[in-house]
């Protein structure tokens, strides 16, 4: 892929679909995973609380974050189950490639909040700037935020910090950001529908077996919400002054980025069945909907698509974040490309993305499989009917994932086929997260999927490439560097990337920041620019190596 | 469900009086920006008067120009209110929920924008939640007591929540603060023909049409209340009225073939039923599309007995009852088709179903039906 990619933009249209149509029908693809599941030790399986009644919030899973919450250098897996009742899960990495379940001793396993909570999501943030990373977690019903101690322990603090939200909310996937670049993480909580268990409509046909989750366009939107960190561990809920509070919201998925690079952290949530959203930060605590002026809302004939998963950054080399939407069965996943006027073209259609057609994405990542420097799609799929297939044939609820190689400048081809058994395996996917929990300079995927077993699948392509990874330690700005832009130039050329663990669905990835380099054997010149707005250069940067970058205070 | 032409005009003159003054300052200062360009109230102004005349095939153009307008500014709570409207108008499933999104973000920028909960509650029907309906419609009124056109359609909303008293009572209410309402009048006649007063119901329609209400869901209805008061003759000219207007609607069409086939009219029974086949999809996916299919299935299954074409008719009844299950008519048929099939024991059972679901036959087939069950069964277990 890099031996097409970094192609100049000369005669681009006619260069992208040859190079496209010439790597579909031959290149061997460099990426490969295998499923390490089980000799990492890990059990976890999924709890959805399915029942006859086809309560909606069953079909829609649970997440998984990765937190290296005893900051060891190895990241650590924490798993959202969903039925209530069931325990979430928190795997210690043994650093052998292994893990070992530490969730009583955690105090994480978050198996109580009554018999109509079912739990969702999960975000990952130093909210306190202490050096450690705390966990948020989201549920149909109240939110529960938990403080790390330090010591391998959590508390329970979500009535001080006050982030609960309503108890009969279905909060989705959420995220810690610094949008007013003040030093101190922040929280969005994307939000679904109003869906109630005691109003639960009959959907389908009214036959054994053929009742089906409803559509959410029966039920009304919710607005997201925006919780203002005011240092002390509390938050306080901003949504409505800050003007991210549309009630025609159905959040599934959020990521951030700045997406027109002005230096402040924006806002994008990809929303189920009506527009997606897109918020600009206007510098004063507020923030702008720039969806209709950004072209970011709809599919190219105007209508709103099922956005579940999301992802913002630099596909095409450009230097401008762009968004990746997955979306609904025969509908195509969104790919915006930042035009950098504050539009954006949708790439949906570009034809090494059409095999998603059939499939019903959720989690996904932006990241680079292979190292060799531009960032490749990894997309998780599942059906939300479980009887899809009494509909329609053509479908099925467990589906593959799918994985898209970049194959230079922002061009696609679909390598699910020869990324390795693991990527033939039919699951009911959700959940997805991204880290290198080996240390082995290449990014694993961790995937979550609805009654069934997660499965952790560990990269073993990207032979003979180089990487660099980056650990941002904040002093002024938040601990984890979160929202930092970092720009490293080799031989091979230059990437812009943010640190951003929030994106996919449900999900968080590691808070380190991974670039692929090539065959550069090193980084000529690393740029950070720091969220509160400090510029830090290092030179002649070796490669390979896991680079912690303190922020420099003068 | 209907919305007429008149009523749009007063919601357009409602949103703009509503909404537009009280943006136009902000507005103004946006067009000083771009010389030569109409300033957003006048776009505004323009696309209400199209999208509530029906669009007339600018719905498209619209659309877009209300999202140009939403670029310049998130915030047009009017411009957001009528992007909902237009959305509906287009009338495909797929942007139902995006409408009622515009909608409720326009109430969000502006609560008081009255006339966005009025086309709320009026998607919040066209969704069958008719509860939600109800609060819009109750909290839109709060704010503008005895308006009509809320009072009609809460009155609406009430008998679709199975409460035709209190429908009629709202429906007089609205007529009181506006006697000229033919959509107050007309769910006057809706609520009249649930309370069981078919002619009453039926010489409000006639009202209601004489009014000038001439909308296909008018004729509807009072087609259907002549069909079942056996005025066919009737029955068939409102229908095929109504049919004209609109020829996308499965319903009316399902009565029309009706009203055929009680006439003798079989042939054209038949092509009013291949239409609706051609209208209705494969799957049945929403309640309103499972009663479509079930009423098309027995419509055909009847006119295949009268026809006697029994094989025909046997296999749309089992549709019937294998779309809905708890449908008396369904096994009543089924049961009544199987007597004239021979297939005794299988009537014998369809006909005990129809029963318990309150859809017995009728004494005759009863009788013979058990004539013929005893003399199937050996000597000695009679």
């Amino acid at each position: 892929m890099i031996a097409a990619g970094r192609l100049a933009p000369i005669c681009l249209a006619a260069l992208t679909l040859a190079v496209d149509q010439r790597a579909t029908a031959t290149a061997p693809a460099s990426a490969r995973f295998a499923d390490v599941t089980a000799a990492a030790g890990i059990h976890f399986v999924q709890r959805s609380g399915a029942s006859p009644d086809k309560r909606m919030v069953e079909t829609f899973g649970s997440g998984v974050a990765w937190i290296d919450y005893d900051n060891d250098g190895f990241p650590d897996l924490y798993f959202v189950n969903g039925a209530p009742g069931s325990s979430n899960a928190l795997y210690h990495n043994n650093r052998d490639g292994t893990f070992t379940d530490v969730t009583a001793k955690a105090g994480v396993a978050a198996a109580a909040g009554g018999d109509r909570t079912f739990k969702t999501g999960a975000a990952v943030g130093d909210y306190d700037n202490d050096g450690y990373l705390d966990l948020f977690l989201t549920a149909l019903g109240p939110s529960v935020l938990y403080r790390n101690n330090h010591d391998g322990t959590f508390t329970d603090v979500t009535e001080k910090a006050g982030v609960a939200g309503a108890a009969a909310r279905w909060s989705t996937s959420a995220g810690f950001f610094d949008y007013d670049r003040d030093g101190r993480l922040d929280l969005f909580v994307a939000s679904y529908v109003d869906y109630r268990f005691d109003s639960n409509p009959y959907c389908g046909l009214k036959k054994d077996g053929y009742r089906m989750y409803c559509d959410p366009k029966i039920f009304d939107g919710t607005a997201d919400r925006l919780y203002h960190n005011d240092g002390g561990g509390t938050f306080t809920d901003v949504s409505q002054r800050a003007g991210i509070a549309n009630p025609a919201g159905k959040g599934l998925g959020v990521t951030f980025c700045d997406v027109d690079r002005d230096g402040w952290t924006d806002i994008y949530v990809a929303n189920d069945t009506v527009r997606n959203f897109l918020y600009r930060n206007k510098h004063d605590g507020t923030f702008e909907d720039v969806t209709y002026a950004a072209g970011v809302g709809f599919d190219s004939n105007g209508k709103p698509r099922a956005g579940m998963g999301v992802d913002c950054a630099d596909l095409d080399g450009n230097g401008l974040p762009d968004l990746f939407v997955t979306n609904f069965s025969e509908e195509l996943n969104a790919l915006f490309m930042n035009r950098g006027d504050g539009t954006f073209d949708d790439k949906a259609s570009m034809p090494g993305l059409r095999s998603a057609y059939p499939a019903l994405g959720f989690g996904t990542k932006l990241f680079d499989a292979d190292n060799d420097g531009d960032l490749d799609i990894y997309v998780t799929n599942g059906h939300v009917i479980d009887n899809v297939a009494l509909y329609q044939p053509n479908l099925s609820y467990a589906q593959k994932d799918l994985l898209y190689e970049n194959t230079g400048a922002g061009v696609f081809r679909d390598v699910t086929a020869q990324s390795g058994p693991a990527l033939q395996a039919l699951r009911v996917g959700r959940g997805l997260a991204v880290a290198d929990f080996d240390n082995d300079g290449k990014l694993d995927v961790v995937i979550t999927s609805v009654d069934r077993p997660a499965v952790l699948l560990r990269n073993q392509g990207g032979a003979g490439n180089n990487w660099l990874a980056i650990q941002a330690k904040g002093r002024r700005s938040n601990a984890f560097g979160l929202g930092a832009r970092v720009t490293v130039e080799t031989s091979e050329g230059s990437q812009v990337r943010e640190i951003n663990n929030v994106a996919s669905y449900l999900s968080a990835n590691d808070v380190r920041l991974h670039l692929g380099l090539g065959r550069a054997a090193a980084a000529k010149r690393i740029e950070i620019v720091w969220p509160g707005g400090a510029r830090q250069v290092l030179d002649n940067v070796k490669a390979n190596q896991m680079l912690v970058i303190e922020e420099e205070v003068r | 469900m209907v919305h007429f032409v008149t009523v749009m005009r007063v919601f357009a003159a409602l949103v703009l009086s509503l909404g537009v003054a009280a943006t136009a300052p902000r507005l103004a200062a946006r067009q000083q920006a771009e010389p030569g360009k109409p300033a957003a109230d006048q776009r505004l102004t323009r696309i209400a008067a199209d999208v509530f005349a029906g669009g007339h095939g600018r719905l498209d153009a619209d659309i877009a120009e209300l999202k140009t307008i939403l670029a310049e500014n998130p915030r047009s709570a009017q411009a957001h209110a009528l992007l909902g409207v237009a959305y509906r108008a287009k009338g495909s499933p797929d942007l139902l929920g995006e409408a009622a999104g515009e909608l409720r973000q326009a109430i969000d920028l502006d609560p008081s924008l009255i006339p966005a909960r009025l086309y709320l509650a009026h998607l919040y029907l066209d969704l069958g939640r008719a509860e939600r309906a109800r609060e819009e419609l109750q909290a839109a009124l709060t704010r503008m007591p005895a308006q009509s056109q809320l009072l009609a359609l809460l009155a609406e909303t009430e008998r679709q929540l199975g409460k035709p008293d209190t429908a009629l009572d709202l429906a007089l209410q609205a007529l009181k603060s506006d006697p000229a309402s033919v959509e107050a009048r007309y769910y006057q006649g809706l609520a009249l023909y649930d309370l069981k007063r078919r002619d009453e119901a039926i010489q409000v329609f006639e009202q209601v049409l004489q009014a000038g209400g001439r909308r296909p869901e008018v004729y509807d209805s009072l087609g259907t209340a002549y069909l079942d008061a056996g005025r066919l003759d009737e029955a068939i000219a409102t229908l095929t009225d109504g049919v004209k207007l609109d020829v996308s609607r499965p319903e009316p069409m399902i009565a029309l073939a009706r009203a055929y086939r009680l006439q003798g009219q079989l042939t054209r029974a038949d092509a009013a039923l291949a239409h609706v086949r051609t209208l209705v999809g494969a799957t049945a996916v929403s309640q309103a599309d499972q009663r479509v299919q079930r009423d098309l299935y027995l419509e055909d299954g009847l006119l295949r007995l009268k026809q006697a074409r029994l094989d025909a008719a046997a296999r749309s009844l089992r549709k019937v009852v294998d779309l809905d299950p708890n449908y008396g008519p369904g096994y009543r048929y089924l049961a009544e088709t199987y007597i004239r099939q021979g297939l005794y024991a299988r009537a014998g059972d369809q006909a005990t179903r129809a029963e318990k679901l309150g859809a017995p036959l009728p004494e005759d087939l009863q009788k013979t039906l058990q004539d013929k069950l005893r003399a199937s069964r050996p000597k000695g277990q009679e």
